[in-house]
């Protein structure tokens, strides 16, 4: 016992620090914060000074000061209708999301790994693809009129697309070997899929995420905004319509903040844990 | 009893015959290297020995319990750390991740790997330390025969002898046969019982060699002059150094840092 207590009073010896070598180190690592901060910083200064000038220059009508933006914010975060707004259009991003991984992703593994799927669905992809988001908008308004449901279906079928040729690209360029590999110490099929394939293919999907993310947000605004629909798009269809520009900004800079809550909150979490291993130290 | 047997084989690849009736034979522990050219078929044979392709004709019996493997460019997974690379077998099996954790310490140790290196991953590692958790993770199911594919063709001369000089110590530690497969003489006149020299078009085995004594006695000179005065006479040999770089595989152009890096 007492031998014990001596070894790791020893350990603790050694790990004894002189104080004048912490500062030092706190010093190096507080330089390396600042360097690896100020930057950004900089480039936030340098927006909100260009979005100034321009204030300046033109007025408050056509361009409000980043100040009279923010308290126009708060205005929105402060009342229980513009709470509603955002969840509506988060709401909606989500649902038709979830619809679109289930699909998009749910084809495209079945097509990476059968060929003749994908020779039958390249068309189809290639069609859906190259559709602008407005003819979705135009077309759903008329068959489903200005509704939720041509809302959430016109993200839905914007962003499908995407997530399938993502992952049958992500099917077709895991490393087989590895699969060979796990066969070689007797893993059946299935097993190769989960614990092999399944690794690399969310990998390679961890950034086609975040895109499609964005994708969705953009067209939910867009789509909000033609269909005038209850949500961040629908307020800003009104606040055009009412000539006021302080609303406008607010909700645009809302539905930005939105996207990026979304973005760091699900978005990267999961592209650390599915992805990290193949960027490193890079995200 | 731990052999293996492979009779009349073959196997052909979208229309091309790659193996034609192959036949080879291992006696219980013992170590058989199979040398051959590149593109010879030798890993293709490795894969069905290691029943991970199904060749188109032929038998194959197993007289052992279980097999492990090492491969050219040791395919760690690159997203476990070595020490989950060296339970990724018994995790297959279904054994608990601590237990198989557990495990993976033991015979990390056996290949001279520290507490550490297995918290790194695999892209941390050298080429050398790869290799040793690649054979850590076919030690780790506790193999009694053991199927080597090029392991250490990456890996630069000093490094290989010490690989080399690992596995034997290991196959007499651990009593285990197996088939080495090389396209380094040298590295076969070492390691290995005997030595069956696979035809360069792989139609069948030529034949085999068996330099003096058992791997782990012979003296440096002795492989040497073996090496020297086999390649020079012995006419099985004759194609070992024409390599037809149009066969070649994506395993010898694997490139461990590019983008399909397989380390
Ligand atoms: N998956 C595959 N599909 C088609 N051809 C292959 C495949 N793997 C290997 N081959 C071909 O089979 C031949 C033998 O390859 P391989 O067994 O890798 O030879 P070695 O290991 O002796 O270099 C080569 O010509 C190679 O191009
Ligand atoms: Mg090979």
């Amino acid at each position: 016992m007492r031998a014990m207590t001596r070894t790791i009073g020893a350990q603790l010896d050694r790990l004894r620090v002189a104080p004048e070598e912490l500062v030092e180190t706190g010093l190096v690592l507080l330089g390396r914060w600042l360097l690896r901060v100020v930057p950004g910083l900089l480039g936030v200064a340098l927006f909100l000074g260009l979005w100034h000038l321009g204030h300046l220059s033109y007025g408050q009508f056509i361009l409000p000061s980043p100040v009279q933006t923010l308290q126009a914010i708060l205005r929105v975060l402060s009342s229980a209708e513009g709470w509603g707004l955002i969840t509506a259009t988060i709401a909606r991003v989500a649902m038709a999301l979830t619809t679109a991984v289930m699909v998009g992703v749910g084809l495209g593994l079945a097509a990476g790994y059968v060929t003749f799927l994908r020779r039958m669905f390249a068309p189809l992809a290639t069609i859906l693809l190259g559709m602008p988001a407005t003819a979705w908008v135009i077309l759903t308004m008329i068959w489903f009129g200005p509704s939720h449901g041509s809302i959430m279906f016109t993200i839905t079928l914007v962003t499908t697309p995407m997530l399938y040729l993502g992952t049958v690209d992500a099917v077709l360029t895991r490393d087989r070997k590895l699969e060979d590999m796990a066969a070689a110490f007797g893993a059946r099929a299935w097993q190769r899929f989960t614990r092999v394939a399944l690794r690399q293919i969310l990998a390679t999907l961890a950034p086609v995420s975040g895109i499609t993310l964005a994708l969705g947000f953009k067209v939910a605004i867009m789509a909000e905004l033609v269909a005038n629909v209850a949500g961040l798009g629908g307020a800003l269809a009104r606040a055009r319509a009412n000539m006021d520009i302080d609303m406008a900004l607010a909700y645009v800079a809302l539905t930005v903040a939105a996207l990026l809550a979304v973005e760091y909150g699900m978005i990267r979490p999961f592209q650390r844990r599915v992805g990290q291993w193949k960027r490193g130290g890079a995200l | 009893m731990s052999g293996l047997a492979l009779v009349s084989i073959n196997h052909v690849y979208n229309g091309r015959s790659v193996l034609r009736d192959v036949s080879l034979l291992t006696q219980p522990g013992e170590v058989v290297a199979l040398v051959g050219p590149s593109g010879s078929g030798k890993s293709t044979l490795a894969a069905i020995a290691a029943d991970v392709l199904t060749p188109d004709s032929g038998r194959i019996l197993r007289s052992y319990r279980r097999h492990g493997m090492v491969f050219q460019q040791s395919r760690l997974l690159p997203w476990e750390s070595a020490r989950g690379n060296i339970a990724f077998p018994l995790v297959l099996d279904g054994m608990a991740r601590a237990d198989a954790f557990e495990r993976a310490a033991e015979v990390a140790a056996a290949v001279a790997l520290l507490p550490s290196d297995l918290e790194k991953m695999p892209d941390q590692l050298s080429g050398g330390m790869r290799a040793r958790v690649a054979i850590a993770r076919a030690l780790a199911v506790a193999p009694d025969f053991l199927i080597f594919d090029e392991p250490f063709a990456a890996l630069d001369p000093a490094l290989r002898r010490r690989m080399q000089d690992l596995v034997i110590h290991l196959s007499a530690t651990f009593e285990f046969g197996g088939l080495f497969i090389t396209h380094d003489l040298t590295e076969a006149a070492r390691i290995a019982d005997r030595i069956a020299v696979l035809d360069r078009k792989g139609e069948g085995i030529l034949g085999s060699l068996k330099p003096e004594g058992r791997p782990g006695t012979r003296s440096e000179a002795a492989i040497y002059a073996f090496v020297q005065h086999e390649t020079a006479t012995n006419p099985l040999l004759a194609d070992l150094m024409n390599v037809d770089e149009r066969a070649l595989t994506y395993d010898d152009a694997c490139d461990t840092s590019g983008p399909r890096r397989c380390c």
